[in-house]
């Protein structure tokens, strides 16, 4: 068995294409293939690598697939509300006020955040090529976080939140997030210090952004905003400095993370400027702090402030068009994949909507567009286009290349990933659309002082419906996840012994040009 | 109101001086020479360049189950 393992594997650098177009053809960028190490102690140490991840890498995956479901929950409560008001108006906690910052709160701390700091922990240990430090100190950190979401959020429900966006979490519980946080530091970076790979890829620079940038951005803010509150205006500016950045620096660098390491993995071809990568990384982490203020363009801050975060917004097409070209040319060629590999579909979704939220946020910081567009529906879509339908959707597709590996199960049902993926991506757009269409007809109603105020809120209500009809499409897709979720962590359903593809495998193994390997290995 | 201003210019000072520190180490380790086989790195011998990987380990030429017991 092992025999042919070797002498299988010691040629794959060079498949000849069998018919159909060549994609998977080897070194087309030049570069070595063949490392200094054998097959098969390469293998055995990447199963080590991954099996020292697995328990506290689905520890922090399990809560982040509960918070999922009851921030969609959350979610359509909150949405339904803006068009039927007095759905299930009887309870002081679940009114407008409280629903929908339990829905942020739950979908960034209790879903955005657990599964990529899941996400975080695999690729350190992967790209550093060594076992994860801390695994039993990383399930009790898992464990603290989700209890502290749990707790946060029903004090928001109960009305004590802090009525700041994006920190509602009462006092009490913003200490336990922050202990749990710095075990996840401290294991990544340990883990990094004992790496047995000397290059640095560029994916361990994005997660080394995350994992420092955020706990600053998250201290800082609860220090000036909630336990010693800074008066007047400069709190507006504090808080909005955080909230773009809870994007900007901590899951951004997350989704890039991802995003440069599994489509560069799945393919089997090396992203197409490394050097781009770089630059890509440095003047994102020059940039992004500075962008925030541009929520704050009309308001009562110094003017230079403003400005200062404009013209940072649109440097950030610097590091967005490199990460766009780069994640571009890297697929030319194996769009065809996408058909097949849920991994790479939610992947290259998630990298396309990335270039977009970017670029729309450059553009709609400029005064005259700002003026019209903001503090109306069209922010929410934007925002929802960032933290979903970027971030979310690449941290699926982690998900879908990750889970198996850890669980050793394969996804139970490709019509279930089939369900998730069009539930999601059909709510996405039905949400986009309406939303940004509806947006710019508030925001342009509202700066015309002829038309009466409660005009704009009934004129509203078609593109509030789309809202909601979008929500259910994705809690759709969420429900379908949770179910192939649980499946996988019970081991349900039958075994499978070929991958769970979302179309023919056969076509698919055409498409890859070398004999796929699961018809490989029964032959010897 | 002092806090603040300490915060500010600690946390200005802290975060800005680790991405310089930073930087200064990836230029003094090379990690920003070689470009090429940076790209590479993540590539092994049994998952080299030009494989596509987004398929079921346990079946693919490779560990699951048969590594653990000899290591």
């Amino acid at each position: 068995m092992s025999d042919t393992r070797r002498e299988k594997s010691s040629s794959p650098a060079s498949p000849a294409p069998r018919g159909g177009k060549a994609i998977g053809r080897a070194s087309d960028r030049g570069g070595s293939v063949e490392r200094p190490i054998d097959p098969e102690r390469a293998a055995r140490r990447r199963f080590r690598v991954d099996e020292s991840t697995r328990v506290p890498v689905l520890t922090f995956f399990t809560g982040g697939a509960f918070w999922l479901l009851a921030g969609s929950i959350l979610a359509l409560l909150a949405s339904i509300k803006l068009h039927t008001p007095e759905f299930l108006d009887g309870a002081s906690w679940l009114t407008f006020g409280r629903v929908r910052p339990a829905h942020l709160n739950t979908m960034i701390y209790g879903w955005a955040s657990p599964t990529g700091i899941g996400v975080i922990l695999w690729l350190t240990a992967r790209l550093a090529k060594a076992e994860l430090r801390f695994p039993r100190l990383l399930v009790a950190a898992a464990v603290v976080w989700n209890v502290a979401v749990l707790w946060g959020t029903i004090g928001i429900l109960r009305g004590e939140g802090t009525s700041i966006e994006w920190i509602e979490f009462p006092p009490y519980v913003p200490p336990l997030l922050v202990l749990a946080f710095s075990i996840v530091a401290l294991s990544v970076a340990t883990t990094f210090h004992d790496r047995g790979e000397a290059h640095v890829y560029v994916s361990q620079w994005y997660i080394f952004g995350a994992i420092f940038w955020f706990p600053w951005l998250y201290t800082v803010v609860e220090l000036l905003m909630v336990y010693r509150p800074m008066a007047g205006s400069p709190q507006a500016s504090v808080n909005w400095w955080f909230a773009h950045n809870v994007l900007g620096l901590w899951l951004t660098p997350i989704g890039l993370a991802t995003i440069y390491y599994l489509i560069p993995k799945v393919l089997g071809r090396p992203v197409h400027s490394y050097y781009l990568s770089i630059v890509g990384f440095w003047s994102l982490a020059l940039f992004y702090n500075w962008a925030g203020a541009h929520h704050l363009i009309g308001g009562p801050v110094p003017a230079w402030l403003v400005t200062v975060s404009i013209v940072a917004s649109m440097m950030m097409l610097i590091p967005v068009g490199t990460v766009a070209i780069n994640h571009h040319f890297t697929m030319v060629g194996r769009f065809a994949i996408l058909k097949y590999s849920p991994t790479l579909r939610f992947i290259v979704f998630g990298a396309m909507s990335y270039t977009a939220v970017s670029v729309q946020g450059s553009f709609q910081s400029l005064r005259d567009w700002n003026e019209v567009t903001h503090f109306t529906h069209y922010t929410i879509a934007h925002a929802h286009l960032g933290v979903y339908s970027f971030f979310t959707m690449t941290m699926f597709g982690a998900l879908y290349y990750i889970m198996p590996r850890l669980t050793r199960w394969e996804w139970a049902s490709a019509r279930l990933i089939r369900v998730h993926f069009w539930g999601t991506a059909g709510g996405m757009a039905i949400y986009w659309i309406g939303l940004t269409w509806g947006g710019v007809l508030q925001g342009a109603a509202m700066n015309d002082p002829k038309v009466p105020f409660l005009d704009i809120v009934k004129m509203m209500i078609p593109y509030l419906w789309s809202r909601s009809l979008a929500g259910v499409l994705m809690t759709t897709g969420h429900v379908a996840f949770a179910a192939l979720f649980t499946m996988n962590m019970l081991h349900l359903g039958k075994r499978r012994y070929e991958p769970t593809l979302l179309d023919d495998p056969r076509e698919y193994a055409r498409l890859i040009a070398s004999p796929p390997a699961w018809e490989e290995t029964p032959a010897s | 109101m002092t806090l603040n201003y300490i915060v500010f210019a600690a946390s200005a000072l802290l975060f800005g001086g680790s991405a310089v520190v930073a930087l200064a180490w990836a230029m003094r380790k090379g990690q920003l020479e070689n470009f090429q086989r940076g790209a590479t790195s993540i590539f092994d011998a049994d998952e080299p360049i030009g494989r596509v990987t987004d398929s079921f380990p346990g079946q693919k030429p490779k560990p699951a189950g048969g590594a653990t017991k000899r290591s």
